[in-house]
């Protein structure tokens, strides 16, 4: 595998930095070489918030996205701010309750039940959790053994079970999506 | 702390840089006596010179440091307990002594003030107030008295005073005290308390520009002012007892606050005691 | 191998890379983005057997940093534009009486508060003139988390060993950017310390000439009671105004970086052997012309990269010796201000090429794109 690029977007509050972070240490376990860069708005809830990794088999030259391979959406907020990045062969990973109106175009669009299996399992901000999970599945940018070690160890302990289900459910329901 | 009667006899000359003689002072400006109470105050506290670092701003005071025969830093504006924090907290073994002035203390560095003294480090802050900016030329300071003409209140000064001890009190040094020139050997106990005290310790000394302001105030020469200056001045020990209606002065003097709130350094290194050696992310 | 990999921010490299050099007083300010310098500080050195202390305000943090220093204890603060402004004037005082202290400054846009979260490289022209009068300062611009590790345990070794102050200047993408390092990468070495005074305690110059020109310093407690002044001063230490000794004081503390310009200059270059163009940048942006480098080679097209790693002094015969043996007919400067750093290259070129810009100013980094659009066009 040599290049990728996947930008996690959505609204400030919903884990998104948290997710890149995961993923972002998982892969450097696996030493592969993560670039994560974040934008947020100057408020702690709400508002546009992105994370972007670029991941190489050494120090990328240039690292920040310039055209991401998977994207995902959390939020509506951010339905449309990444559509310049996506190139013909881009996979779109949008939350089927928030973001009604993902963009399409000449990439792939996946509309998945994030916040709507994060509210099953009994807590919605699992949502990031989830998302990760079927990001997983489909991008499969490192085993999901590795993701989920690093999930727990990132992650406080009396949370465990919520994020493991959280996380199984998202890898499953990626699952019938041809990859 | 030695006892007066043990110490080695003071001499002057023994803690005074002979090769930077002589002093730059104009005639009757009352920071000599000031220094030399300061050097006899070290000197009877028994403090090691090479184990002493004075710290100083800029203006009269702050060319003070280079006088004195220890390890000296003559640092920026307003800035010497910024140093001297930075010093004092590398070196907890160092005495820390700060020499400044109204205008360096009150004015531009009125902020490291008051945070010397919330955070109570273990520095005596020596202020020299001489109501007057004397080495840019007598402009006005903080301090300068009610309707006195500097060169910058040609009209007289129209600004409250500062009182500087209030201040250091209120944001919680661990001593405070004031004390005239005139009174050199209250000056020199006071100067003694405050090196003993373990924490931030604020002495005010009320000294005398008596060749710019008092020319500029026609207030006299040097001996006018200073018993001007003591005439205005009530030792803080007599409180009120019954002849305040006859000395209703502005300013207290002797030792003003104390309070035995933790030493910041040594409170931070019992915090870091427990995390000592335990091993870090790096 | 892939064991000793790990993820890291650029601030918290700046932190980790200073505690390994041996920094052990840390005195900060907040400030929108380098606060994760002081905040990894913080934490970790209490752990070390150092200090770290937020002080009132960006005066009085550089005025702790040169104190502790003065006592003997390598020391580091942590800033941004409207605090690197406010610090200038202690900064000066660093210079003069020759303090070594590190200070990082992680740009964002300016002028003032300006746009606090998003890049910008306004600060070059700062980081070396800031202060007032003559002076001598060193200035290093990491352009990776990685650097930002070495280039913060360089710039404590540099301050150390030639009593200067080391600016680490890195802008907001490097500083908050997150990537995968190797920390054993940077070899063990013995630390670095700046050369204490010995000797006779009787006579001593604390800024004696000696051959390096870097006089050996007292330290309080060692028997040397020396004085130390922001004002000119004679070798003896003491305010001097005789015309001679202030001219040869100032020369001297300027000369010194002159004398150890081999230890202290550090570039980099790509493909730069046979080009038409030859790229000049630091920082991110240099991150983005080493992509539009290799961009553009696979078009065919001939373009290199110059990157200063230590931007001041500047490496001014590097530079000159590159575009020499490149052959190159223009140097391209892409950075995130309105042209500071293609001015020192226009100096250091004198004509022999010419000097095209690219500019950015909207808090946005420069992208691959944008240097090679403007590539190709100069190769026209």
């Amino acid at each position: 595998m040599a290049h990728m690029e996947i930008r996690f977007s959505g609204s400030g509050g919903q884990g998104l930095l948290l997710s890149a972070r995961i993923l972002a240490a998982a892969l450097a376990r696996q030493g592969r070489h993560v670039a994560q860069s974040n934008a947020y708005e100057p408020v702690s809830r709400g508002g546009l918030s992105r994370s972007d990794l670029v991941i190489s088999d050494g120090e990328a030259a240039f690292p920040l996205a310039r055209r991401v391979d998977y994207l995902l959406i959390l939020d509506a907020a951010a339905a449309t701010v990444s559509t310049h990045l996506l190139h013909q062969g881009a996979v779109v990973l949008a939350d089927a309750e928030r973001v009604p109106d993902p963009p399409r175009g000449d990439f792939r669009t996946i509309a998945l039940p994030f916040t709507e299996t994060a509210r099953g399992l009994g807590n919605p901000r699992v949502t990031n959790i989830v998302a990760l999970g079927a990001l997983c599945t489909l991008a499969a940018p490192c085993p999901a053994e590795a993701l989920l070690d690093a999930l727990l160890a990132m992650t406080p302990a009396r949370f465990e079970r919520l994020n493991r289900d959280a996380f199984a459910a998202g890898l499953a329901m990626a699952v019938q999506e041809p990859a | 702390m030695k006892d007066t009667a043990d110490a080695t006899a003071f001499d002057v000359n023994d803690w005074i840089r002979q090769d930077q003689m002589p002093h730059f002072l104009c005639p009757g400006c009352g920071h000599g006596i000031a220094l030399r109470a300061l050097v006899w105050a070290l000197h009877e506290q028994g403090i090691d010179k090479d184990k002493l670092a004075v710290v100083s701003g800029i203006g009269c005071s702050g060319r003070l440091s280079a006088y004195i025969d220890a390890n000296t830093f003559h640092t920026t504006h307003g800035r010497p307990l910024t140093f001297a924090t930075g010093l004092k907290l590398a070196r907890p073994d160092l005495t820390v002594v700060v020499i400044t002035g109204d205008g360096d203390c009150l004015a531009i560095g009125g902020n490291h003030l008051i945070h010397a003294a919330r955070r109570n480090l273990d520095i005596t802050c020596v202020m020299l107030n001489n109501e007057i900016y004397g080495m840019t030329g007598g402009q006005v300071s903080p301090t300068t008295s009610g309707g006195r003409y500097t060169s910058t209140t040609p009209m007289g000064n129209s600004e409250p005073t500062f009182d500087a001890c209030a201040l250091a009190t209120a944001a919680g040094a661990g001593f405070v005290g004031r004390e005239v020139t005139m009174q050199v050997l209250a000056l020199r106990d006071l100067l003694k308390q405050a090196l003993a005290h373990p924490g931030f310790s604020f002495v005010e000394v009320l000294s005398d520009c008596t060749e710019i302001y008092g020319r500029k105030n026609d207030l006299g020469a040097s001996p006018e002012m200073m018993l001007a200056k003591k005439s205005e001045m009530r030792p803080f020990a007599y409180r009120n007892t019954v002849d305040v209606p006859f000395r209703p002065n502005h300013l207290r003097t002797g030792v003003i606050a104390r309070n035995d709130r933790p030493e910041y350094g040594a409170a931070y290194r019992t915090m870091a005691a427990g995390l000592h050696g335990e091993k870090g992310d790096a | 191998m892939t064991a000793t990999l790990r993820n890291l921010e650029g601030n918290e490299a700046c932190a980790l890379g200073a505690i390994r050099a041996g920094c052990r007083f840390f005195a900060g300010y907040p400030i929108t983005p380098s606060s994760e310098v002081a905040e990894v500080m913080a934490r970790e050195l209490p752990r070390v057997g150092g200090t770290f202390i937020q002080m009132e305000d960006e005066i009085a943090s550089m005025g702790a940093v040169i104190g502790a220093s003065m006592g003997g204890v390598k020391a580091m603060t942590a800033t941004s534009g409207p605090g690197f402004s406010l610090k200038q004037e202690n900064l000066g005082y660093a210079c003069g009486a020759e303090i070594p202290c590190v200070i990082v400054n992680v740009m964002r846009g300016g002028p003032s508060t300006g746009m606090p979260t998003r890049p910008a490289q306004g600060d070059i022209m700062q980081a070396r003139w800031g202060t007032h009068g003559d002076h001598a300062i060193i200035v290093l611009a990491p352009a990776s988390v990685a650097e930002a590790y070495s280039e913060t345990i360089r710039a404590v070794e540099l301050s150390e060993t030639l009593r200067v102050p080391v600016v680490v200047l890195l802008d907001e993408v490097i500083g908050h950017l997150t990537e995968t390092v190797d920390l054993a990468a940077v070899p063990e070495a013995p630390e670095v310390w700046r050369s204490f005074a010995t000797g006779p305690r009787e006579g001593f110059q604390p800024y004696a000439v000696t051959d390096d020109l870097i006089p050996p310093m007292p330290r309080p407690g060692d028997g040397y009671r020396a004085h130390c002044t922001g004002l000119t001063h004679a070798p003896g230490g003491f305010p001097t105004q005789v015309p001679e000794v202030a001219t040869a004081a100032v020369t001297r503390t300027t000369d010194k970086l002159v004398h150890h310009r081999e230890r202290i200059e550090s570039w980099q270059v790509q493909d730069a052997e046979d080009s038409d163009l030859l790229i000049v940048a630091i920082g991110i942006s240099a991150r983005a012309a080493r992509q539009a480098v290799r961009d553009l080679r696979a078009e065919g097209l001939k373009i290199g990269l110059f990157r200063p790693v230590t931007l001041w002094p500047f490496p001014e015969e590097a530079l000159r010796e590159t575009v020499a043996r490149s052959g190159a007919k223009a140097v391209l400067v892409p950075e995130m201000n309105q042209g500071q750093l293609v001015l020192e290259v226009e100096r250091v070129l004198a004509g022999r090429a010419p000097a095209l810009r690219l500019n950015r100013i909207d808090g946005q980094p420069i992208t691959p794109d944008d240097i090679a659009d403007r590539a190709r066009e100069a190769l026209k």
